[in-house]
């Protein structure tokens, strides 16, 4: 399991990050968190917010 | 070729191939570090219910520098303007239904068949964040953050921090990470106190709201959050994470703007009370909402990310449980579909579930002995949601990146008939929800 560090050239490719967009992440995470029960999970369970 | 002169030529040859398998020129070494600079991405989101329930426009800045051996520095920025109006837990009934505004001082009468609403709400939140991101040595990573919110009932003050290290050659990564909140919670009218009646609208003092008989002062929240995970390099194209949360809320973690109906044991309908002439008040029984102070949670999540020939799977499921009885599954699909080089659709599908509250019902009974804990709050109870979404994102001439996304999400409840009460059977009584997520982005400055 795993690669030589010369076979890296896709897992560098910026759509291979786990999170390719943090703004949009962090706006998902931040309608869910309003609507449901649940929150967190790929980070802190987000918050700071009066709306739930 | 002297020897001295075949050793030069090799430690140059040697020279010349680790630096070409390492990425970085022999001639200008300083130059392949990254180039300090600040770049952004920036996002204006649109959300919107149907039925005038809740409108949110909310503007989103990230900005990140980068410094010289892998260090950041983050700061964000984020403003919603929210309106609308949102469930106030009361049962649809066939008569208009009155009740008495958050702050007391004043009545809104809803529609008879439809979902009760509270329509004055209307907020507008900022909130900052920073981080600063570091290597520790050769294999370790901090990463330590502060963020801080403002709405007219709430204030949010946060830290957080994440260590991580590499093994393996760098294939996998271990990360621990830990977040404090303390919030404060100042509701309009004051924070009221739970399982108690709705009063009737008074303002008998200057200070705008109402008579304070059932409102105490500010509350807080606190909010403990720990984080721990693996990131694993499975091969050339395959790439996961797993990780398990543990989050502990504390304080006051009422909704204070959220009431029951008081119902007939027999007729399921809200129990009507006396009204006395020249007093606004509500027309039925409802007691205010009241949940458990504290509250603990376990998620286990995990994500792949999967390369195939220019297409990109992200996969991603999180199981979620809890000390209220709720567990919740989400299982969210992305696939980010390359045309040409410059641009790219990303069809997007969401499908999560929850189980209600043990605390959560539709209604309390007259005349029953009181719960300890009871919620209508819709956000508590057994529903399914669903999202399908399209994002489409291309390359600007500038060598920046733009994308749109259009998404629809909906929430159906399921309330079982062993719940229904008289009347309630045939009625609805779960509040389903319809939104649409609209969002413009823009990166620069990479």
């Amino acid at each position: 399991m795993g690669v030589e560090p010369w076979e890296r050239d896709v897992l560098a490719k910026e759509e291979m990050q786990l999170t390719t967009d943090a703004v949009e992440a962090a706006t998902d995470d931040h309608i869910y968190f309003s609507k449901e029960a649940s929150s967190g999970g790929r980070g802190f369970g987000g918050g700071g917010c009066g709306c739930n | 070729m002297s020897n001295k002169d075949c050793n030069r030529s090799i430690a140059a040859a040697l020279t010349a191939a680790t630096c070409t398998l390492l990425g970085t020129s022999a001639v200008e070494p300083v130059q392949a570090q990254e180039e300090p600079g600040w770049d952004f991405n920036t996002a204006l989101l649109y959300y919107g219910e149907d039925n005038d329930r809740v409108q949110d426009l909310s503007l989103n800045i990230l900005s990140r520098r980068v410094f010289v051996d892998d260090r950041y520095l983050s700061l964000g920025l984020t403003v919603d303007a929210l309106t609308g109006a949102t469930p106030n837990g009361a049962l649809p009934q066939s008569v208009p239904q009155t009740f008495t505004q958050p702050s007391g001082r004043r009545t809104y009468t809803t529609t008879p068949g439809e979902f009760p609403i509270d329509d004055t709400f209307r907020d507008s939140r900022v909130a900052v964040t920073a981080a600063w991101e570091q290597p520790l040595g050769r294999l370790f990573a901090i990463n330590i953050g502060a963020s801080a919110s403002s709405e007219f009932d709430y204030t949010h003050l946060g830290l957080n921090a994440k260590i991580s290290r590499d093994f393996n050659k760098r294939n996998t990564t271990v990360s621990a990470g830990l977040a404090f909140a303390q919030d404060e919670l100042d509701p309009v009218g004051g924070a009221v106190m739970g399982l108690t009646q709705m009063p009737v609208a008074v303002d008998d003092d200057d200070d705008g709201d109402g008579d304070g008989r059932n409102r105490g002062p500010a509350e807080d929240k606190d909010v403990l959050d720990v984080v721990f995970g693996v990131t694993q390099v499975v091969s050339r194209n395959l790439l996961m994470q797993f990780n398990y949360s543990y989050s502990d809320s504390s304080g006051y973690l009422n909704d204070p703007y959220k009431i029951l109906s008081v119902v007939d044991g027999t007729s399921g309908d809200p129990v009507p009370i006396a009204q006395v002439p020249g007093v606004d008040g509500p027309s039925h029984l409802y007691l205010f909402e009241h949940r458990p102070d504290s509250r603990e949670k376990h998620s286990l999540y995990t994500q792949g990310k999967y390369y195939m020939d220019g297409k990109v799977l992200d996969l991603s499921y999180r199981y979620m449980t809890d000390d209220w009885e709720i567990d919740s599954h989400t299982v969210d699909l992305r696939l980010r579909w390359p045309l040409g080089s410059r641009s790219y659709l990303e069809p997007h599908l969401r499908f999560y579930t929850q189980t209600a509250a043990e605390f959560y019902r539709m209604s309390l009974i007259d005349g029953d002995p009181l719960p300890e804990y009871a919620s209508a709050d819709y956000r508590l109870g057994d529903f399914d949601a669903m999202t399908a979404g399209l994002k489409y994102g291309w390359k600007t001439s500038g060598g920046n990146d733009m994308s749109v996304r259009l998404e629809l999400y909906q929430q159906s409840g399921n309330v079982s008939p062993d719940q229904l009460i008289g009347n309630q059977v045939g009625r609805d009584n779960y509040p389903d929800l319809n939104a649409v997520i609209f969002q413009f982005g823009y990166q620069f400055g990479k």
